[in-house]
Formats: C-alpha cells, structure tokens, sequence
C-alpha cells in the first residue's frame, strides 16, 4: 500500500467516468422497465385461477431462484443471439437486469397491493366503481408509498448487480476497473476506486430516496 | 323497492345466510338486529353484490341483481353503503373522497362534484372541512364525510353496517342525527345497528335475524314491546 499509484486512478479516470454513466443507465432502464413488468407479473401472480396465476409465478421462482450471471450468460449468448441480428453487451445486461428485478418488484408490489385493507376496496366497488379504477385511484396510490422503501432498496442491489456486466465486456463500472488491472496487473488502485465510486453512486441513491419517503410521508 | 327471496348465502362449507325473505318499500327504514355472527353484514353485503349469492334472488326495484345482464358496478353506484371502519380514503382529502367516486363512476365534471360535495357536507356538518385529510378527523366526522361520500352517488337506497359502533359514546349522537334526516327526506334504508333507541324513534320496522334466518319482523314499537320468539325475547333481554 505504500506505494499507491494514484497516476493509474488518474489516467483510468476518464474510463472511470464514462463505465458510470453506463452503470447509472442501465440500472436504471433497468429498474425503470423491471416496475413496469413487475406490476403486471404481480397482477398475473394475483388472478384467480390458479392455472392463470402458474406462469407469473413460475417466472419469479426462476428469475429468484438461479444466479443472475447464469441469466445473464443465457440471454447473451443464447436467448438474444436467437432474436436479435447482433447482440451488444450492454443490451444484454438491460434485458437481464429488467427482467431478473421484474421479478422481484412483483413481489414487492404484490406485498403492497395486498397490504392495503380489504374494507379499501369494498368501499370503492360499493360506490360503484370499476376493478381498473379501484386499482388506480385507490389501491396504488397507498400501495406506492409502501413499495418506496422495498423499491429504492432493489434499485441499489441493480446498481450492484449490473457490474456482472463486465463478464461479458459491456463498458461499465468495474470492466474498467478489470481493464486497469489488466494494464497494470495493480489490484488496488483499480479496484479500490471503483468500489469507492459504487458507494458514492449508492449513498447518493440511498439520500435521495430518504428524501422521496419523507416527501410522501407527509402529502 | 328492495325484494329478496329464498336468499342463501355461503362461505365454503359454512352456510351463513339460509333462507331470507323480506320486502322492502320505498322510503322504509327497516333495522336489522341480532346477535353477532347471525349474518346481519352478510345480509347487506349481498344487497350491493359485495358478497356473491349463493341461491335466491335479490330484485332492486324490479331488476334481478344476480342476472347476468346486470351492471354490477352501476347496481352498487345505486345502493350506498356505510361501513363500521368508515373506510374512507386516507390518501385523499375529504371532499376528494366525495368527488372521486362522483368523477370516476357518474362522470360528472370536476366543478360540478366540487359544487355538489360541498353541498353533502354542507348537509352533514363538516362544510369547513373539505381540505383536510381524513387522518385528521374525529370518528363520528369521519362517518358523516363517509355517508356524504355514498351519497354523493345519489343512491336509491342506503345501507348502514353499524355505523355508530366503532365511535366513542359522545359521537354516536351526531351520525345518527344525520341519519334520521336522511330517513325524514325520504330515503329508503337499511340499517344494521344495535341503537335501539334509533330503531325505536326512526324504523318503520325491525328484522331480528339469528343464525341465518329472520326469525321475527315488526314494527319497533310492537317488537320490542312484546317479542314472540324465544330468541327475540333472550336477545332483547340482553341488550335492552
Ligand atoms: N368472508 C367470509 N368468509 C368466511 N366466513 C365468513 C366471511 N364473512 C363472514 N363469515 C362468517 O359468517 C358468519 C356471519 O357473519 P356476519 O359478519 O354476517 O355476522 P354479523 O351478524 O354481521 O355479526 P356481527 O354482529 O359480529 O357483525 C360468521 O360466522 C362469520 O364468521
Ligand atoms: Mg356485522
């Protein structure tokens, strides 16, 4: 430790910078597009046949229950390849992190949905209004307060989670890091200040969704 | 107006309601009592389809409410219904309450609601509340906003699920004031509620229901004074 090359960090920095940003992107299209399929995941999950409710749930048995690098492997050089004409790792890593936290915000606005009182909804249909309208003015709206918590803590494990990326050479955060360590063969200075940026990306997140919740607490 | 017949109702094995049968006529106010469990809230649930029905028939003014024809939703816009726990909407304001089903299910125009809610609470009281949250409330004004709110959706009837028993002693009084308003304008009502005061001073008659039946029906006066069933008489001689 006592000689510390900081020249490294400095001549890596602006790769530093750039694997961020891409960091930043695609966690959050990732968290982005895992809400919207989350939500109807968790209302498939909630139908009332059970044959119906089969397929949703089976979708997050395997999207909970295999490592995310094996779903990641799989749609990048299996899944993928099969749809697209040429596949880019950073596509793949999108596709992955959507669907594998698609999964997990199924179950958190499931657990939200189902944690607002059933005298809610018996209240809204006796005034006459529909399924999709108790849903949406009355459900959701209380629901979404209790997922703010559950929801910023799944956005910080993708913001993680998308550094499996540089496995599969999409320019992240850490693929530069790996690069610099390649360069250098110097485990330190590279990866020392990448994990510094994660930390700084995630207590940045972790304030601004302290400041969301209080925000809400109180309308 | 309201006319059941032969309604049953069950939750899995347990059968809840046996065999109900009443007439009701418009602007009656008929109270429904009995011990817990008898089936008193199952009753009313049936009535707006909150509960499914097992067997019989429920008519609403001549319309079978169980025909498959039926618009559910605009059936229940028709009979409001007032709950225990109030269930208002914790994350609207009072007269958001009011207007929101008002917008969504009779589409009236958002200045119009306003204009009309303000005048439901303006008739329960709770004018200068219109832009707090429910949060905020007392019990017995919670429940007038609640009424107001079923109101709102001018209903041809109106169902009461003991209103008054999750509020404090004092609060009791001032729902149950605007209840007997809404009785004398007119308004057909059922109400399950152990106020026997109330039944005495506003019901035109009392059902006392016990173990999924009626087992006995009169005007108040008659039925408390000299009950001829068994369990009427042990029921009434526990609660009176
Ligand atoms: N959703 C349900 N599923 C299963 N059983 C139910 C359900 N709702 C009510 N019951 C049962 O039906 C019976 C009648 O319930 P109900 O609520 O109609 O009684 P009640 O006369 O309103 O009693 P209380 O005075 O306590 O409110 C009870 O035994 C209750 O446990
Ligand atoms: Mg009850």
């Amino acid at each position: 430790m006592i000689d510390f090359r900081f020249e490294i960090i400095i001549e890596y920095l602006p790769f530093f910078m750039k694997g961020m940003l891409w960091t930043i992107m695609m966690s959050l299209i990732g968290v982005l597009m895992g809400t919207i399929l989350g939500f109807f995941i968790a209302l498939g999950k909630m139908l009332p046949s059970k044959l119906l409710r089969l397929p949703f749930i089976w979708y997050i048995n395997f999207f909970r229950g295999t490592p995310l690098l094996v779903q990641l492997f799989l749609f990048h050089f299996a899944v993928l390849p099969a749809i697209l004409d040429s596949v880019n790792p950073i596509v793949s890593v999108v596709v992955t992190l959507s669907l594998n936290s698609a999964a997990y915000v199924a179950e958190i606005f499931r657990a939200g949905i189902q944690s607002i009182d059933r005298g809610q909804a018996e209240a809204a249909h006796s005034l006459g209004m529909n399924k999709i309208q108790v849903m949406r003015y009355v459900i959701l709206p209380q629901a979404f307060r209790r997922m703010i918590p559950p929801l910023g803590n799944e956005f910080i494990v993708l913001l993680k989670d998308s550094s499996l990326g540089a496995i599969i050479a999409a320019p992240e955060l850490l693929y530069w890091g790996r690069a610099a360590t390649g360069q250098y063969y110097r485990v330190w200075e590279p990866y020392l200040t990448v994990a510094l940026i994660y930390l700084i990306l995630t207590l940045t997140l972790t304030y601004l969704l302290n400041y969301v919740e209080r925000r809400f607490a109180t309308t | 107006m309201i006319s059941v017949k032969n309604l049953k109702k069950s939750f899995g094995d347990l059968e809840v309601l046996k065999d109900i049968n009443v007439e009701i006529k418009p602007k009656e106010v008929v109270v429904v009592i009995g011990p817990s469990g008898s089936g008193k809230s199952t009753f009313l649930r049936c009535l707006n389809l909150i509960e499914s029905i097992t067997g019989g028939s429920v008519e609403i003014e001549g319309k079978d409410i169980t025909a498959k024809k039926t618009d559910i939703n605009k059936l229940r816009a028709e009979v409001g219904m007032v709950f225990q726990q109030f269930n208002l909407f914790p994350h609207k304001t009072v007269i958001e309450n009011i207007t929101l089903p008002m917008m969504t299910v009779r589409k009236w125009k958002k200045e119009a609601a306003i204009q009309k809610a303000k005048e439901l609470l303006d008739k329960v009281g709770l004018k200068e509340k219109a832009d707090v949250y429910p949060d905020s409330l007392s019990g017995g004004q919670k429940q007038r906003v609640a009424i107001a709110r079923a109101l709102g959706m001018e209903p041809k009837v109106m169902l009461f699920d003991e209103p008054t028993s999750a509020l404090d002693p004092e609060m009791v009084g001032e729902v149950l004031e605007v209840m007997k308003q809404l009785a004398l304008e007119g308004m057909t009502m059922v109400v399950v509620t152990h106020e026997m005061g109330f039944a005495r001073e506003v019901g035109d008659r009392v059902l006392f229901m016990d173990e999924g039946y009626i087992v006995e029906e009169n005007e108040p006066q008659a039925l408390f004074g000299n009950p001829q069933h068994e369990r009427t008489q042990a029921f009434l001689s526990k609660v009176l």
